[in-house]
């Protein structure tokens, strides 16, 4: 599936052409740079460099676009280690345990975690598509509503109760996020509970939302603390233990991998991308673990499972770009906005008469994770002097850059207040002990599953049988319950041996 | 009482007095010096759709024949409604322009989201691209024509599910076919997909087994798809050979009915070209200027962009024409 001669001469393309390098590093700086500050999205920081790229040539500048691509995706999970608060849709999950160690005084680790994970999530993911460009598209573009009902309920029911003292408590908030996330016109064009106020006709704005809740549930959590990490001796930033934290992804080689593969795939699929790829990999890893109860309060575990996810989400949707001239999503939208203005239409053709190019931009990008581990280190270490500023200038810091996100991101003042309400919802939420991750699992999946299971029911007509046409959704679903099963037999008698001890 | 009468004409007259030299002087001076300063393009829509590059790709061009710099500003959401409202916003200064698929949008907010503005609050200064309804399924698929469509419709409408945006022109066309040919719709498995790109993969990827969506997106992925019928009475170059409903209807014995799928360019407010006809006669000018700028016409033509001038008139004419059609046909969007 390599064709040599193009490879050889993508090799040639790269060594001998510095501009092409040159623009690697500023690319990822300002890919961390704008993926750390909230309410900036991976594609916002994309549409922001287009212009700069219109006086590059076409190889550079795509190698550019990609550069910010590649340090977006993990920039993203440095606020949601150090803040709780992701820094993109797709960090979600890193906020569940990022948070939780940082506060443990293990920041240094989860950066470091986090962002090897990451690397080798979009290394793994470029080699795949290397490899496979051609069938991965394919395999992309036969999952259909019922496949993505199927994932998306297989999310809702790993992670629907999470965090949550009670199950119940996690059911009732992840009901809420699901209900919040129905708001707005739906697939079949009918309005539900817009208020009449147009701003939400496409639904709550699902990222000044999450900042919202997840913010305030921690900031006034936060109210009698000094620093974020109480212990002052845990204070340090220490080059050695954010490798450290990267040396444990190396002991965790399972979560690193189930979370590149779910990436890949789920990451890939067009329109959902990222931001269910990492929710399902954590998911996934909290269900395999043999200590469950351990995530959610800072198992390193959980904070690979969700890094590796979202970044290998990168080569996933590469391959329906390159291969087909599908956007995944808003980042792959903007490369083909840039192939389109170099006058380059992207898609199967560009593929089949340019594959040396094709091959020049994934060989750039498996140097790119490779330099990002450097710059990233960096980065990380400048980035985490936050934990040494007292909260109470860190606090509000917080707050206007978040309000300022949310008004970028929505470019209204409907940003800022959707963030002001569901900070007020976030707050109540947790004073009750309500877990407030589980509204937002519900606000990101309860669209998701909804869509796709209104698609599902139209395809089959109103006829439930209609699914077993699509095996892999069956399968997907089987495999499901099984583990379910399983893992419910496996607490079952992890409790009874608890009980005979004692 | 008296007084008051007499002394507010008088105050009236001043004030207007005044306010007509305050305003005639430097509008000679303004309309010579329009624009002074930068110009946006408002697109309401996302980064890298159709209209978002031909904003961008026009920006250079309108910069070099405005004399100002050109920016684009993105706007997205509910269906052009937050685009259009925030544009019936802005001053009527001439310095905000949109790109914009004006035709079917702005019709099918006002019918399907209660927008609280009217079709014929905006003017069309040059609509140059004109993306039609196609009907069409995955390369994979053993349908061989539309015809064969209608044939497995009409033995049974469960046969094939459709794909189609719901409260779009897409979704009047099928309609309207359907009807044409004595198909209930209401039998028919119709999926809907909350966007061009979303049906075309749909489409693409066989989730579903006809796609009704425009055209032109269809273009990067040709060779994955089987174009069945265009929705047009005119062939398409790009399409050479696929059969049109023009044809088709003429071959079944049914009257053609459709609307166009978009209808993309250059928008202003009505009443910008009222209040300021000078500033609307130099925007006008730049515009035409630019589009026919042989540089643009072979750059935006490399991207696949269209560049035809068809000016203000008739441009409004085929705007109003399909804003009235689908005002017609508004009952068939209601029940998806």
């Amino acid at each position: 599936m390599i064709d040599f001669p193009a490879f050889g001469s993508a090799v040639g393309m790269l060594a001998g052409s510095p501009e092409a390098w040159i623009w690697v590093v500023p690319g990822l700086l300002i890919g961390l740079l704008f993926g750390a500050l909230p309410g900036i999205s991976v594609s916002m920081a994309m549409a922001l460099v287009l212009p700069a790229t219109l006086y590059m040539d076409f190889l550079p500048a795509i190698i550019f676009l990609t550069s910010v691509y590649t340090g977006a995706g993990f920039g993203g999970s440095i606020p949601a280690v150090l803040i709780n608060i992701p820094g993109t849709s797709s960090a979600v999950a890193t906020t569940f345990d990022g948070y939780p160690m940082a506060r443990k005084g293990q920041h240094n680790e989860a950066l470091g975690a986090a962002l090897f994970a990451s690397c080798i999530g979009v290394l793994v993911s470029y080699i795949v598509l290397f490899v496979l460009v051609q069938p991965l598209a394919e395999i992309v573009l036969r999952i259909g509503p019922y496949e993505m009902a199927a994932i998306g309920i297989w999310g809702m029911v790993l992670l629907g109760s999470i965090g949550g003292s009670t199950v119940a408590k996690g059911l009732f908030a992840a009901a809420i996020g699901v209900l919040c996330g129905t708001v707005g016109m739906n697939t079949a064009g009918y309005m539900r509970g817009d208020m009449g106020i147009p701003w939400l006709l496409d639904g709550v704005p699902t990222i000044p939302a999450m900042v919202g809740l997840l913010a305030a549930s921690q900031l006034f959590a936060l109210v009698n603390a000094k620093f974020i990490v109480e212990a002052e001796e845990h204070r340090t930033i220490s080059l050695r233990r954010i490798l450290d934290g990267g040396l444990m992804v190396l002991r965790h080689p399972l979560s690193q991998l189930r979370g590149t593969f779910v990436g890949i795939f789920i990451g890939a699929v067009p329109g959902i991308g990222s931001s269910i790829a990492n929710l399902i990999s954590y998911g996934e890893a909290r269900r395999a673990s043999k200590d469950p109860a351990s995530f959610g309060k800072g198992n390193v575990e959980g904070v690979i499972a969700a890094e590796s996810a979202n970044s290998s989400s990168e080569g996933g949707s590469m391959a329906t770009m390159l291969a087909l001239g599908i956007p995944g999503g808003g980042a792959t939208a903007i490369l083909l906005a840039a192939f389109a203005m170099h006058n380059v239409v992207g898609g199967p053709r560009f593929m089949e008469q340019n594959r040396d190019i094709v091959y020049a931009i994934i060989l750039s990008n498996f140097a790119q994770a490779f330099v990002l581990l450097v710059v990233g280190t960096g980065f990380v270490f400048i980035a985490s002097t936050v934990v040494r500023l007292p909260l109470r200038y860190l606090i509000p810091s917080v707050l206007v850059m978040s309000t300022m996100g949310a008004f970028a991101i929505e470019g209204s003042i409907a940003g800022p207040i959707t963030l002001f309400v569901f900070a007020v919802l976030g707050w109540l939420m947790s004073r009750y002990g309500f877990p407030v991750a589980a509204i937002v699992v519900g606000l990101l999946l309860g669209r998701l599953i909804e869509t796709e299971l209104l698609r599902a029911w139209q395809l089959a007509g109103g006829d439930p049988l209609y699914i077993l046409e699509h095996p892999v959704a069956v399968g997907i679903l089987v495999l499901m319950v099984v583990s379910l099963v399983l893992s419910v037999r496996r607490d079952v008698r992890r409790r009874r041996a608890q009980r005979a001890e004692a | 009482m008296t007084q008051d009468s007499i002394a507010m004409p008088r105050r009236r007259a001043l004030l207007l007095a005044t306010a007509g030299a305050v305003l005639a002087a430097p509008s000679i001076g303004r309309a010579q010096g329009f624009p002074e300063r930068p110009i946006t393009l408002l697109v309401p829509f996302a980064t890298g759709g159709y209209n978002d590059r031909l904003a961008r790709s026009m920006a250079p061009f309108l910069q070099k024949h405005l004399g100002q710099p050109v920016t684009v500003m993105n706007r997205p959401g509910g269906g052009t409604v937050l685009g259009n409202t925030f544009y019936m916003q802005q001053p009527d200064d001439g310095y905000m322009v949109m790109v914009h698929s004006a035709g079917p949008y702005i019709p099918l907010s006002i019918l399907t989201r209660n927008a609280r503005y009217k079709a014929d609050d905006f003017h069309m200064i040059n609509l140059p691209s004109r993306d039609l309804t196609m009907a069409a399924c995955a390369s994979s698929k053993d349908i061989r024509s539309i015809d064969d469509v209608v044939a497995r419709l009409k033995a049974d409408p469960r046969s094939l599910s459709l794909g189609v945006q719901p409260a779009s022109a897409d979704l009047i066309n099928m309609a309207l076919f359907l009807q044409a040919h004595g198909i209930d719709r209401s039998k028919v498995r119709v999926v809907t997909y909350d966007g061009g790109g979303p049906a075309r993969t749909a489409t693409a990827g066989g989730h579903v087994d006809v796609g009704f969506v425009g055209g032109e997106g269809f273009l990067p992925i040709k060779d994955r798809i089987r174009p069945l019928m265009l929705f047009s009475d005119e062939a398409w170059s790009e399409y050479p050979g696929v059969t049109l409903l023009s044809d088709h209807a003429k071959a079944n014995n049914f009257a053609p009915q459709s609307v166009d799928g978009s209808q993309r360019g250059f928008v202003v407010l009505k009443r910008f070209v009222e209040a300021q006809p000078e500033r609307y006669r130099i925007l006008l000018q730049g515009i035409e200027r630019a589009t026919k700028d042989p540089e643009c016409v072979s750059t935006l033509g490399n991207q696949q962009l269209s560049t035809t001038w068809y000016g203000p008139e008739a441009s409004n004419r085929a705007y109003l024409s399909s804003a009235a059609l689908m005002e017609r046909y508004a009952d068939l969007l209601k029940r998806t």
